[in-house]
């Protein structure tokens, strides 16, 4: 039996290749975006499967108040350890202290890299349980010594032994290698740790992390830890949570939480509001998962649609086969055959299409997922997703058309009623009101986007370049290189800064000043800078001036922005002091010598944060900040750089990065999310498209006798045209005004994420509905037209 | 085996009703050949439907074969329809997607039966109705009168008791459509009882008996001599 359905359905599918291809085709392509949206969300849903103790690890995070407002963040002070570990040890497995990821030369004879890497007590292996591949698990107990992941080892050693071998860091110090481990995949926290280093040579190398030892309001450091087996996550918490507020009278203002963020919210779910957690990129996980299932769904009803507005031609069959003895049940059970064989074929076509643009999709993810052919859950999700799919789109054809009664079909007095059309009307509006909202809401995640874009960042972020000098070869040679370079014309200005022009490494409080208010919490933002810096950024100085090497005094001054000169509350801040407020060894008062414009060093979205640049007395400084000649090229320029860089420091690797380059990685998310949407949205209009043109032919011949005779009445091309397209209009005119208020309220509330964001303009959903609007016109015009031009006595015959 | 009783049908639009049987009561004996005449719109299609059960009358007795069948639901009816009735239709009704073969196949498939039964059974009626030539041909490749023999082939092949033939030679010309009232009366003559509905007259003296119908009502019933019509 269903042998012989089978048969039919692959007959008549050979018999209306045109319908064939569009059902198939349109439902291919809603397959192949739901199978591509499936693999992303199963990949951000499985970050951090590596680690075999995900269930018990968790980072230290801490919120603090301040000034009403609470932060919350995973930088924690240095004394919180030994407070855990004397006081709360029986809660934790492991408690281990870890550096921020940062970059470091790695050298071993000629051979210099720059990698990333943390440095970690002893106990990261057990507690990341890393794979060892060479050497001993316990390789970090000496403080001199190093583990290196296998592609580090393959890059500095190619095949040679690395153990025991001694490698140059920052060009400084000498590491001797005690194990390889294997490099954590991709996907996963730590992947980017291409080494580790004993935690005690850290503290040992740095007199400010010495000093701060038991500095509770110095959070400069992370910690991760593995709770006891007996233990949860919440019960931990709720032990630790007020230890830093026990420990210091001091912080007791700042109202500081100590909590745990277990593993499986690190990627998804880290980001906080006043202290609450609220989700993060879990949010845009179900986004997807949403686009998807509508795709999908578009795609179902194209099959839907198609299907019912056949039924006059199968309705034929269904009347015979039933006058010879087919239940009802039997002809349902014939169609659903009938869809499942449409999406099978249409799957393996989805298959071929995701696999062709899998590549093109990781690019533009950044991800790097692999199609997965030997995972088996994923083929058993596969067959329950085809039958859902088959389920879905044939099951309302099905019970339609197997409820014909033969007497009418047989007699050939069969007309679909009245009413038998308004179903298909329903899907059509159902199918563009979605399109419709995603369109607008792909107009207003690029507006958002280039309304970010277009603001001003308070500098010049054009031929600015900036080089990394994280060793000690730098120190006191700012002026020489200063020199060299401009002296080689390629560059016009140097300056130094502790961190890079794109962001904000360090925040400061302790300060008072002249009508500080009191119990006022300050908290800036705090740069190191060297002389000429505003003039090498071309930051505009609004009052007072730029450091200037001609001026002794400058070593203790300081320049504030716009932001900071109003919340100090200073009318003229130039003169001014901020005192260090520590009572036993106060820094020296720094005096305020200008005022520059606002500078987007964080987020693009936000406000511009209250900061200082302050002058750079002890080689603090982490870049070199490059002014290119703008009169010429960027590549001689960068030759001309590296040369000069390398005559200097000929053990270090040249790096370089373009400011504006860098600055634009701000808008990467976003653009991410604008780019998807947009394919998204093009697939979902060319799905519905697909549908309303089978449609439009399907309605075209049904309605081939009455277009003959208005033509022989004398109705024009035009009229006829007008005749059919209205019907489609019309419904597409509903859709919009079911999708303008929908598209409103969710894009509104996306906006409200971005303290600076575009304001919805009603002209961005009037051209998403005439965009719509002049889509359907023309998809429909083409058979509209055709039908139209038909010679009248050749319709008529047909009868 | 057919006893209908004061049978009534009516028809509703939205404004008028329309009576199309009023109080009809007849009854075909086993192994009987019966022709109904009448102009159009007397009611002779839905009568016939009635019988063959793909409708339900509005009032009425219907018995066949012992099992009263007025008021039935469509999936009962369906039970008591497969293999007892076998239809031939004016404008053949073949299935344009399957083979010649394939359409004959479908009543058995339909009752369950074995492949190879099938096969056999098939092949048997098409040698019998000179078609199976034809077999792997697809219905638009067969002339009228070949389509018709299909279309019997199907309606017999699983031997019912009774044919419904609702004007079988109605698409034919005058030969094909002799041949085709000679295939009916050779079936009739082995014991199938046929019930046709007719606009011919040279058709309805094939029958035992001719029925004539007007306005919904029987007006008059013939009996017809033995046969001896011949080409």
């Amino acid at each position: 039996m269903f042998k012989n359905y089978l048969k039919i359905a692959w007959r008549n599918l050979l018999k209306n290749k045109g319908y064939s291809a569009i059902n198939i085709g349109g439902l291919a392509l809603g397959m192949a975006v739901t199978l591509v949206i499936g693999l992303w969300m199963n990949d951000e849903l499985t970050h951090n499967r590596y680690y075999k103790n995900k269930d018990r690890i968790a980072q230290v995070f801490q919120s603090q108040t301040f000034n009403g407002r609470t932060g919350t963040g995973p930088a924690i002070p240095q004394p919180l350890e030994p407070a855990l570990r004397d006081g709360f040890a029986d809660n934790f497995k492991h408690i281990t202290m870890c550096s921020w990821t940062q970059s470091n030369y790695v050298k071993y004879q000629e051979k210099s890299l720059s990698r990333t890497g943390n440095y970690m007590q002893p106990n990261a292996p057990e507690l990341l349980n890393l794979e060892i591949l060479k050497g001993d698990k316990n390789g970090l107990q000496k403080i001199n010594s190093i583990m290196i992941s296998e592609s580090l080892a393959n890059a500095l050693f190619g095949n040679g032994d690395p153990i025991g071998k001694v490698l140059k860091i920052s060009n400084q110090y000498d590491l001797m290698v005690t194990a390889v481990y294997k490099d954590i995949p991709y996907n996963n926290s730590f992947n980017d740790t291409y080494y580790i280093i004993p935690w005690e040579h850290y503290v040992a190398n740095a007199e400010w992390i010495q000093n701060s030892k038991d500095n509770w309001q110095n959070n400069s450091f992370q910690m991760f830890v593995q709770i006891a087996d007996n233990n949860t996550f919440e019960r931990v918490t709720n032990t630790i949570i007020d230890i830093k507020k026990n420990s210091d009278e001091e912080v007791v203002q700042y109202n500081p939480r100590i909590f745990l963020l277990p593993m499986k919210d690190w990627y998804l779910r880290s980001n906080f509001d006043e202290g609450v957690q609220t989700g993060g990129r879990i949010r845009y996980v179900w986004l997807f998962g949403i686009i998807g299932a509508f795709v999908l769904i578009l795609a179902c009803i194209n099959f839907m649609n198609l299907s019912t507005a056949r039924s006059e031609k199968r309705a034929k069959e269904v009347g015979i086969r039933k006058s010879i003895g087919s239940q009802k049940g039997q002809l349902i059970y014939q169609f659903l055959s009938e869809s499942f064989l449409v999406v099978l074929f249409a799957y393996v076509v989805a298959i071929v299409i995701v696999l062709l643009s899998l590549s093109g999709f990781n690019d533009l993810a950044r991800k790097e997922i692999a199609f997965p052919w030997s995972n088996t859950g994923f083929w058993l999700i596969s067959i329950v997703f085809i039958l859902l799919t088959a389920l879905l789109s044939g099951s309302y054809p099905a019970l339609y058309l197997s409820s014909f009664r033969p007497v009418d079909v047989l007699k050939g007095t069969f007309r679909a009623g009245k009413y038998a059309g308004l179903p298909r009307k329903i899907l059509v509006v159902l199918q563009f009101t979605v399109s419709v909202a995603f369109i607008i809401g792909t107009f207003i995640v690029m507006q958002q986007i280039n309304h970010a874009k277009n603001r001003p960042v308070g500098y010049n972020r054009e031929g600015l370049i900036q080089v990394p000098t994280f060793a000690q070869d730098f120190e006191d040679k700012t002026d020489l290189m200063r020199n060299e370079f401009k002296k080689s014309g390629a560059v016009v200005e140097m300056a130094t800064s502790s961190s890079p022009t794109t962001r904000i490494w360090s925040n400061r409080s302790g300060f008072t000043w002249e009508g500080k208010p009191e119990g006022f919490q300050e908290d800036l933002a705090w740069t190191e800078v060297s002389a000429e810096y505003a003039k090498t950024l071309d930051l505009k100085v609004i009052e007072g001036r730029d450091f200037s090497r001609d001026f002794a005094s400058d070593s203790l001054g300081v320049l504030i922005n716009e932001t900071a000169k109003k919340y100090l509350g200073m009318e003229n801040p130039v003169g001014k002091f901020l005192k260090d407020t520590d009572d036993e060894d106060p820094d020296p008062p720094m005096k305020i010598i200008g005022v520059v414009e606002d500078m987007i060093a964080q987020s693009p979205y936000e406000p511009v944060k209250q900061g200082v640049y302050v002058y750079d007395r002890f080689n603090n400084f982490s870049y070199y900040n490059l002014r290119l000649n703008p009169n010429k090229s960027a590549r001689q320029n960068i030759s001309v750089v590296e040369r000069v860089f390398k005559e200097h420091f000929p053990d270090i690797p040249f790096e370089y990065q373009f400011v504006d380059e860098e600055y634009g990685e701000k808008f990467a998310a976003e653009e991410r999310i604008g780019s998807l949407s947009g394919i998204f949205t093009a697939l979902a209009i060319l799905i519905s498209c697909l549908g309303l043109f089978g449609l439009t032919s399907f309605v075209a011949e049904q309605r081939t006798k009455e277009i003959g005779v208005r033509k022989v009445l004398g109705a024009s091309v035009f009229n006829v045209w007008n005749m059919l397209s209205k019907d489609f209009l019309k419904l597409v005119i509903i859709s919009c005004f079911i999708a303008v208020p929908i598209a409103y309220y969710v894009m509104n509330g996306w906006l409200q994420e971005y303290p600076y964001r575009v304001i919805l303009k009603w002209w961005i959903f009037g051209l998403a509905m005439v965009g719509a609007m002049g889509i359907t016109v023309l998809t429909v015009s083409f058979q509209a037209i055709r039908a139209a031009k038909q010679n009248p006595v050749k319709s008529l015959r047909t009868e | 085996m057919i006893h209908i009783q004061n049978l009534k049908k009516s028809f509703r639009t939205e404004e008028v009703e329309t009576l199309a049987l009023n109080e009809v009561s007849l009854n075909v004996e086993e192994g009987e050949f019966v022709a109904i005449m009448g102009p159009s719109g007397c009611g002779k299609s839905t009568l016939l439907n009635i019988i063959g059960m793909l409708d339900n009358p509005t009032e009425g007795n219907y018995n066949f074969a012992g099992h009263e069948v007025a008021g039935l639901r469509e999936s009962q009816r369906t039970q008591l329809r497969k293999g007892n009735l076998g239809f031939v239709f004016q404008s053949f009704n073949l299935i344009d997607e399957l083979t010649v073969y394939e359409n004959v196949e479908l009543p058995l498939i339909y009752l369950k039966m074995g492949k190879s039964e099938r096969r056999e059974k098939v092949k048997a009626v098409l040698e019998r109705m000179k078609i199976a030539h034809r077999e792997k041909h697809f219905p638009q490749q067969l002339s009228g009168g070949q389509q018709q023999r299909v279309a019997i082939s199907r309606a017999v092949v699983t031997n019912p008791k009774l044919i419904l033939a609702d004007e079988p030679t109605g698409n034919l010309d005058s030969k094909n459509g002799i041949e085709v009232m000679n295939l009916l009366t050779e079936l009739n003559q082995e014991g199938t009882t046929i019930v046709m509905v007719t606009h011919s007259d040279r058709d309805s003296h094939y029958a035992h008996r001719v029925i004539n119908l007007f306005d919904g009502q029987i007006v008059t019933e013939s009996q017809n001599r033995a046969m001896d019509v011949t080409i």
